[in-house]
């Protein structure tokens, strides 16, 4: 089969798979759940570090998605409609819990000692260069503090703009950079932390 | 100085060295509700039981100066790890531990060599091992994951949620499991099923070459379906006749039929293994 | 611009493009390094996009509560033609290539004789792979556990004999009845199963 008849044969199918879960056939939702399984359950994953948790909530995604299919007329694509919706879920999930899903502070000179910026930055540490291990980063942004995470993960995993992330979470564009910003260091600082490890340097 | 005498000190030596590489340690932390609490061990046993609050304690039994444990909580997780030194081997890598949990919490356990062990918990339980034995028992309303190479696994008691065991070449002991799905599959292990294949769940066992033997009380209200490619199938049990769904089946030998209402499904598969329903004397 | 300055200005330009910003980096080995440790962070992001996958429970409670609220109204789903178990595992982390081959030469070995189920099929059809490119073979698995115990090895060896033999009778099954789902479930099974193997395979090789 060649590629471009393959991509044809895909979208023709999903909406198919629309129409028929729209009549109730199981087939059709049981399709539609494992085409977009691994995208919604990675977001949730990502956003709580925590299986169980990702698991309900991207059960919880989808079964809001179906119960509104009935209403979904094709204007945008079914995968956005998705994701913002697992979006949604997820955050109000944090809310819930009343964790900061991102910190209010707005520059990056707060009186938290971590957020200072370092001077020396750690020149006896591992450097990280060539390729970051999919799975270290993966427990390193499972490490970051929740505030961190939510807007690392909205914003460089799965590409969503400042502004977007400033309408979804209720925050600045100025506090959705500062907090990038400093998400990214804590990785930086926990991914050479992890190769100082392995290579065998002595926690300091 | 006799021989005997350095015999003596010698062995003295020994045991002070192996006293003195062993160490024991212990670390508390608090948690909420649902937490998450996972324990990656190379060589060694872990055992989870529940504690009395919302507290994670950890105990850990080094048997060497070879191997760390590291260990960390993010927020309501809480994550420990046997970290091998250079040098390590099965041996002076090994650690024993003893954990205790939330009984809400969910656990993942990974260890090669195991034992791994759970019991009295109501939050999901992950445990993974390619040569550990596995035992589960007294946990309800939740989900049961097992996976092994070697196994051998014994779920015990395990209700209300649900179980799926993978073993590849391990036995597999089920007493009194039920749940809305109940999933074991295994290459070469016999598979043994002691309960009433309750809750209305689905229920699949399957193994290649491995034997499966299913004992089962009069009460029992299930859908069962037997086939062995290769093999033999013998019932004990009276089964009602229902219509025959896959009559493009011609290969092998197979039994199928309802008991009581119907309520769980029931599909039993082997391909060269024996499969025997059995009846249990009621009490 | 100092080392400080050029950090906190790395939240509103973060490639370190601006004028102020290279001069600053023209002099300083440490910030360089800083900007090029985040550009390999960001650039490594996108790679958690699909990492994981769900176990099989959460499509079992969807089910459940699509059809307690009238949602499915056709007769029961049959179980779907592969489990995500293992998926739950760590196939995706460790052995994306590894699981995805043998679950996409399943999945293609069962297309080709099966007629109707090519819209829920769970595996995206392609072209047959070529184990061999993949890089995955048996001869892979037994490598990569050399370095364990004699016992150990010779555990692999046997188990590797047993899903090798698994998968031989599941595919003349399925030839034998091309109709039978029950056979083309067994074959998945059996990669499964083969798929688990490498998975510990693997595992125990990794620091």
């Amino acid at each position: 089969m060649t590629e471009p008849r393959q991509r044809q044969s895909t979208e023709f199918n999903e909406a198919e798979a629309i129409e028929r879960a729209k009549q109730g056939d199981a087939e059709a939702f049981q399709a539609l759940y494992d085409r977009h399984k691994r995208r919604v359950y990675s977001l949730c994953l990502r956003m709580t570090a925590n299986t169980a948790e990702a698991e309900d909530l991207a059960q919880e995604a989808f079964l809001q998605l179906f119960r509104k299919i009935g209403t979904f007329r094709g204007e945008s694509a079914f995968s956005t409609w998705l994701h913002r919706l697992s979006v949604n879920v997820v955050l109000m999930h944090l809310r819930k819990k009343s964790l900061p899903v991102v910190s209010l502070e707005e520059t990056t000179q707060g009186g938290n000692e971590e957020d200072t910026p370092k001077k020396d930055f750690g020149a006896d540490d591992v450097a990280l260069a060539g390729s970051i291990d999919r799975l270290q980063l993966q427990r390193a942004v499972d490490s970051l503090p929740p505030g961190y995470r939510t807007i690392f993960v909205l914003h460089d995993v799965e590409g969503y703009e400042h502004n977007e992330i400033a309408g979804i979470v209720g925050c600045s564009i100025g506090n959705s950079k500062s907090q990038l910003h400093k998400a990214r260091m804590k990785l930086r600082d926990l991914l050479r932390m992890n190769r100082a490890g392995k290579a065998g340097i002595p926690k300091q | 100085m006799s021989t005997r005498t350095v015999k003596l000190v010698v062995v003295g030596a020994i045991v002070a060295g192996t006293l003195v590489a062993e160490s024991h340690k212990e670390w508390h932390f608090n948690v909420g509700p649902k937490a998450g609490v996972s324990v990656n061990n190379p060589y060694g046993s872990i055992s989870v039981k529940p504690s009395n609050n919302n507290t994670v304690i950890i105990n850990a039994v080094l048997h060497s100066d070879k191997v760390e444990v590291d260990n960390r909580q993010n927020g309501n997780r809480v994550d420990v790890q046997s970290h091998l030194l250079p040098g390590a081997d099965a041996t002076s890598g090994r650690v024993d531990y003893e954990v205790f949990v939330p009984a809400d919490a969910s656990v993942t356990l990974h260890s090669t060599t195991g034992p791994l062990r759970a019991e009295k918990l109501h939050g999901d339980v992950s445990l993974e091992g390619s040569a550990a034995t596995v035992d589960v028992r007294d946990v309800a309303d939740a989900h049961v994951h097992v996976k092994t190479l070697t196994g051998p696994v014994t779920l015990s008691n395990i209700h209300d949620g649900h179980v799926e065991v993978d073993s590849l070449s391990g036995m597999v002991t089920m007493t009194a499991v039920t749940g809305q799905l109940v999933q074991v599959i295994s290459t070469s292990g016999n598979i043994v099923y002691i309960g009433d294949f309750g809750s209305g769940g689905e229920y699949r066992l399957t193994t290649h070459s491995g034997d499966i033997d299913a004992t089962v009380p009069e009460s029992t209200s299930a859908d069962v379906s037997a086939r062995s490619v290769r093999g033999e199938v013998h019932d004990d049990v009276p089964l009602q006749p229902r219509s025959r769904t896959w009559n493009s089946f011609k290969q092998g030998s197979a039994f199928v039929g309802t008991m009581g209402k119907a309520a769980s499904s029931v599909v039993l598969r082997t391909f060269s293994g024996k499969i025997h329903l059995k009846k249990r004397a009621e009490k | 611009m100092t080392c400080v300055e050029l950090q906190q200005s790395l939240a509103e330009i973060e490639d370190g493009s601006s004028a102020e910003q290279q001069h600053h980096l023209r002099s300083c080995s440490s910030c360089t390094a800083l900007v090029e440790e985040l550009a390999l962070i960001i650039s490594s992001a996108p790679e958690l996009i699909e990492a994981d996958d769900p176990s099989p429970r959460v499509w079992n409670s969807i089910e459940i509560a699509l059809r307690q609220e009238g949602l499915i109204r056709s007769q029961r789903a049959k179980r779907p033609v592969i489990s995500s178990f293992g998926a739950r595992w760590g196939w995706a982390r460790w052995m994306v290539p590894a699981a995805a081959v043998l679950l996409i030469m399943a999945g293609t070995y069962v297309n080709r004789r099966s007629s109707s189920r090519q819209m829920v099929n769970n595996i995206a059809p392609l072209s047959t792979p070529d184990v061999a490119a993949a890089g995955l073979n048996d001869d892979e698995l037994l490598e990569a556990v050399s370095d364990q115990t004699p016992v150990a090895q010779a555990q692999y060896q046997d188990n590797l004999r047993r899903v090798n033999e698994y998968i031989q009778d599941a595919k003349m099954s399925v030839e034998a009845n091309p109709g039978d789902e029950e056979a083309r479930r067994s074959l998945l099974e059996a990669y499964q199963e083969k798929a688990m193997l490498f998975d510990m395979a693997m595992d125990r090789s990794l620091p």
